[in-house]
């Protein structure tokens, strides 16, 4: 068992966890944070997808002892956080979800986006989204839903 | 009388946002892998590394024998049992843990139960199994061979079902004079919800039921068979459906796994449950797609189709799976090779093998994006031998619309559209005409551009007797619906089919507002959940706006009358003086609102009149379509490809798509499906396959080998509709879940040959990969030089 100290959505998180144990099943499993979900365990999917210390990870195949120190934000964390509000009100919007399994992973994803390509056009933002799968839209909403939040912050 | 909306437009045709969203949004859905209880166990299993092979031990690990379960730890479970009554039908039973011998990789052989899944999978790694390795049959046309080993010994052979309707083609041998014959193969699939499967069950003392909550499409047929299959009563057994991420058929089914985890939990008494992770999923439900054709067609000079000709095997793997069995993919075939068109003479045999891989189930289309495939690059090719461009061959010979409704010559009845006319839609939307003079200007250097197409007509929401005539264990009937009006004067409508993506949620309440007026954001429908909704079969065979939608319509019909007498008493009126419309019912005295209607109901039934319909603001009503034969959607796409001759890549550049399901309830979530089918179906086409080594190994089992649609793979869709009601539904609405999937090969391979007919290559095997372009340009390149020498 290995000591682990960080901060999950804002607030201070100490335990003792097996080295072995997943990020992804830390916050799931020991901190009953279910919005993140795992649709591969293997890193490709992107359904998993938190910020650590602002930077979006694969929690699947992120050690938990990694994150000792770190700073995580999961889906939870974002209720005052204005891209976010953005694009959830896009994501609804543009019908950008359907069984709203790979939603999570694709939100975190797509803040990132929008806050760090703030020119991206259609292109781009489907190259950007190539490490988040979801099986049920086409993407066609979810890239019209992140196009539209690029343009309202360029206002 | 009812008569439901205001022009606020919230109803049929309204593009209502989606009452399901914010949960998913904000992070606080519940699926099935996000519960937990003290004291639960995690499941591991322990599955079958060779595809073929008897049993010859398990050991388990020393001082945990108690914590890991084989079949012979099981002997009151029975095998999963899916009867059909079509001709010659040989199902086998299927074991939830193998029994005596395993007959495809990924087979469950036993199951490890721990505190946490890392331990459950410690002790699945831990237990020794030992096979007397059998040779394997992996291919279903080597299955076919007389010396092929024998997957189920008592059988004789490896054939599940054949399926053979002849004709005679004198009597159209003077006009079909062109004959085009082709060879298909379409690759097999992993379905690939990006919420794998996963159950979680526990026993209730309380109510003395096994409560399961899984993730499924089918909750009310899982208790059913669960029942069954572990000698349980059905009153107890309770399955629960909660937020489903994605199904496609595959969870239409029972499935070994939730069959094993109500005995656990019944005869452990812990709560346990178990997570698919996605190498189970890509190994062990390689389930779907598998197809093999001989096609050809017969035709005037013209390209006027008089005759189709086929031979059909599919890959039906090891078992039979409960209900649907594994027989249904053949006769699915059977009815839908001949398409659309008005076909003179019709012979097709299709053949079901059984072989050493994942027992084949039913996903999206189901058969008929495999059949479409097979039929519409058979049109491409005869219009390529005969110098005419395919579109005209697609409508000369489809029915028309004046012949509707039409019985096809393959038994489907046809009901309405104009099938022609969304071929010459998609064909200007696609500017055919530009792409030709493009590829004439081209220099042809690198990169090649084709124009391809498909078109499909799919029987959707077929009902009782289309069910009954394929004998499998559960007919669909009256499908039905129950609304409840509460005290406060919302609606709480519970349907028996079960949302996982379709957005049923808002389209029921939409439908609840058409006739009744009641905003959606008051109207709570619940679905899912054996205790408290109605008995239904569940969500497949897109049937479910078409039965549940018919069956809430008349529910809130019903209602709307009892809530008219309560309300005629209040304004001291005559019953034919009220009106539901609105949310409130209306008179020339007053209107009452349904919040009034509540509180007498409930709080002071002083208040209301003698003839009062006892049977209260609660009512259940049934509904199916009249005849249920089926509301037939349709749909034409085409696209624009670019071919890499050198790398055989290709690139989807331009894809539209024209499609009529009938009425269109939300033309959003109509075009949300259709989408997302498509991409689907691109999967199919260019990336998706479940490959096997020549002893029955599965090749992709991660997904770093098994090539899924992402946002780069997927086009920037163009789309249009018709809507051309059925004649035989409640407001004529036609199921739409699983079209998309359908055209989308044929589309996609169309536009490759058509890339590459001036070297005379053609692709004919999905997914259609670099690799396989690469081939049939090097065998073209070959031929030539054959003919040159």
């Amino acid at each position: 068992m290995t000591e682990l100290t960080l901060k999950i959505n804002g607030e201070d998180v100490t335990a003792d966890v097996e080295t072995r144990l997943s990020l992804a099943d830390f916050i799931r499993d020991h901190r009953r944070l279910t919005g993140t979900h795992l649709g591969c365990e293997h890193g490709v999917c992107g359904a998993c997808t938190v910020l650590m210390n602002g930077e979006p990870v694969r929690s699947c195949i992120t050690f938990a002892v990694v994150a000792d120190g770190t700073e995580i934000t999961t889906i939870e964390g974002f209720e005052d956080d204005d891209p976010m509000t953005l694009l959830r009100q896009a994501f609804h919007e543009n019908h950008a979800l359907q069984c709203g399994y790979c939603t999570p992973g694709m939100l975190v994803a797509a803040r990132d986006i929008v806050t760090r390509l703030p020119d991206a056009d259609e292109d781009r933002v489907r190259l950007e989204l190539a490490g988040n799968l979801c099986r049920c839209t086409g993407y066609v909403g979810i890239v019209n839903a992140i196009l539209s939040v690029i343009e309202k912050r360029r206002l | 009388m009812a008569d439901g909306g205001t022009t606020e437009g919230k109803g049929i045709g309204a593009r209502v946002l989606r009452k399901e969203d914010w949960r998913h949004l904000a992070g606080k859905a519940k699926f099935t892998g996000d519960f937990q209880r003290p004291g639960q166990k995690e499941m591991a299993f322990v599955r079958s590394e060779v595809a073929h092979a008897r049993i010859v031990s398990v050991t388990k690990p020393a001082g945990f024998e108690s914590s890991v379960f084989t079949a012979k730890d099981m002997p009151d479970m029975q095998p999963m049992r899916a009867p059909s009554k079509m001709p010659g039908y040989k199902g086998a039973d299927y074991p939830a843990l193998a029994i005596g011998k395993v007959r495809f990789v990924g087979e469950p052989v036993a199951v490890c139960i721990a505190d946490t899944r890392a331990e459950a999978e410690d002790l699945a790694q831990a237990t020794l199994v030992e096979f007397g390795e059998l040779p394997a049959v992996v291919d279903m046309l080597a299955a076919k061979a007389g010396d092929a080993p024998l997957i189920h010994e008592d059988w004789g052979d490896n054939l599940v079902m054949e399926t053979f309707a002849d004709d005679d083609f004198g009597k159209i041998a003077d006009r079909a004079t062109v004959v085009v014959k082709r060879e298909y193969r379409m690759a097999r699939h992993a379905m690939n919800p990006m919420e794998g499967r996963a159950v979680f069950a526990e026993w209730d003392d309380r109510t003395d039921q096994l409560m399961m909550w899984t993730s499924t499409q089918v909750p009310h047929l899982i208790r059913t068979g669960l029942a069954q299959f572990l000698g349980l009563e059905q009153r107890q057994v309770r399955v629960i459906a909660p937020d489903v991420g994605g199904g496609f058929g595959c969870k239409a089914l029972l499935q070994p796994e939730e069959v094993i985890a109500g005995w656990l939990t019944r005869h452990l008494e812990v709560p346990v449950r178990w997570i698919e992770d996605r190498r189970e999923h890509l190994v062990t439900g390689a389930n779907c797609r598998e197809h093999h054709y001989f096609v050809t067609i017969h035709a005037t000079p013209e390209g006027r189709i008089l005759g189709l000709d086929c031979d059909v095997t599919i890959d039906a793997g090891a078992y039979s799976v409960y209900p649907f069995t594994n027989g249904l993919e053949g006769a699915m075939a059977h009815g839908n090779l001949p398409g659309p068109y008005d076909i003179e003479v019709y012979r097709c045999r299709t053949q079901t093998m059984t072989t050493n891989k994942p027992p084949l189930m039913p996903y999206r289309g189901v058969a008929r994006p495999g059949v479409c495939y097979a039929m519409e690059m058979t049109i491409d090719a005869l219009a390529r031998d005969i110098g005419v461009e395919a579109h005209d061959i697609r409508t000369m010979s489809m029915v028309k619309q004046e012949q509707l409704p039409f019985m096809s010559i393959a038994k489907k009845h046809f009901d309405s559209g104009d099938y022609a006319k969304s071929v010459e839609m998609v064909v200007d939307m696609i500017g055919l005409d530009k792409i030709r003079s493009e590829q004439i200007s081209a220099n042809g250097e690198g990169r090649l551009v084709g124009v391809g197409m498909g078109s499909f007509v799919e029987q959707t929401a077929h009902g009782t007797s289309v069910f009954a005539s394929w004998g499998v264990a559960m007919v669909p009937g009256y499908e039905q619906a129950t609304v409840r009006l509460t005290p406060d004067g919302g609606l709480e409508l519970r349907i028996g089919v079960q949302s996982h993506g379709q957005g049923m949620e808002t389209s029921m309440a939409q439908m609840a507002y058409e006739v009744l007026g009641i905003d959606p954001s008051q109207v709570t429908v619940t679905h899912g959940d054996t205790g408290l909704t109605p008995y239904s079969t569940g969500t497949y065979a897109s049937r479910s706006m078409v039965m549940a939608g018919g069956a809430t319509a008349r529910a809130c019909r019903v209602l709307a009358e009892r809530m008219e007498i309560i309300a005629a008493h209040l304004l001291q009126c005559e019953r034919a003086e009220v009106t539901v419309r609105g949310g409130k019912i209306v008179s020339g005295k007053g209107e009452v609102s349904f919040a009034e209607i509540g509180r007498v109901w409930y709080l002071n039934p002083d208040e209301l009149p003698d003839d009062v319909d006892q049977g209260g603001i609660e009512v259940t009503m049934g509904y199916r379509p009249e005849p249920d034969s089926g509301a037939f959607t349709y749909a034409s796409h085409a696209c624009k490809v670019a071919v890499d001759i050198d790398t055989g890549e290709v690139e989807v550049l331009d894809y539209a798509i024209v499609e009529d399901c009938g009425t269109m309830v939300n033309p959003m979530i109509v075009e949300g499906q259709t989408y997302g089918g498509a991409t689907q179906g691109i999967g199919t086409a260019l990336l998706e396959e479940s490959t096997y080594d020549s002893f029955g190994n599965p090749g992709a089992s991660t997904f770093a080998d098994y090539m899924m649609p992402g946002a780069t793979d997927a086009p920037h869709y163009r789309i249009d509709h018709m809507e051309s009601p059925s004649p035989f539904t409640e407001y004529g609405i036609k199921g739409m879940g699983e079209g998309g999937t359908i055209p989308t090969p044929a589309a996609i391979g169309n536009a490759i040959n058509d890339a590459l007919k001036t070297i005379g290559a053609e692709v004919t095997e999905t997914p259609f990969t670099p690799r396989r372009v690469r081939a049939a340009i090097a065998a073209a390149n070959k031929n030539r030089q054959g003919d040159a020498a």
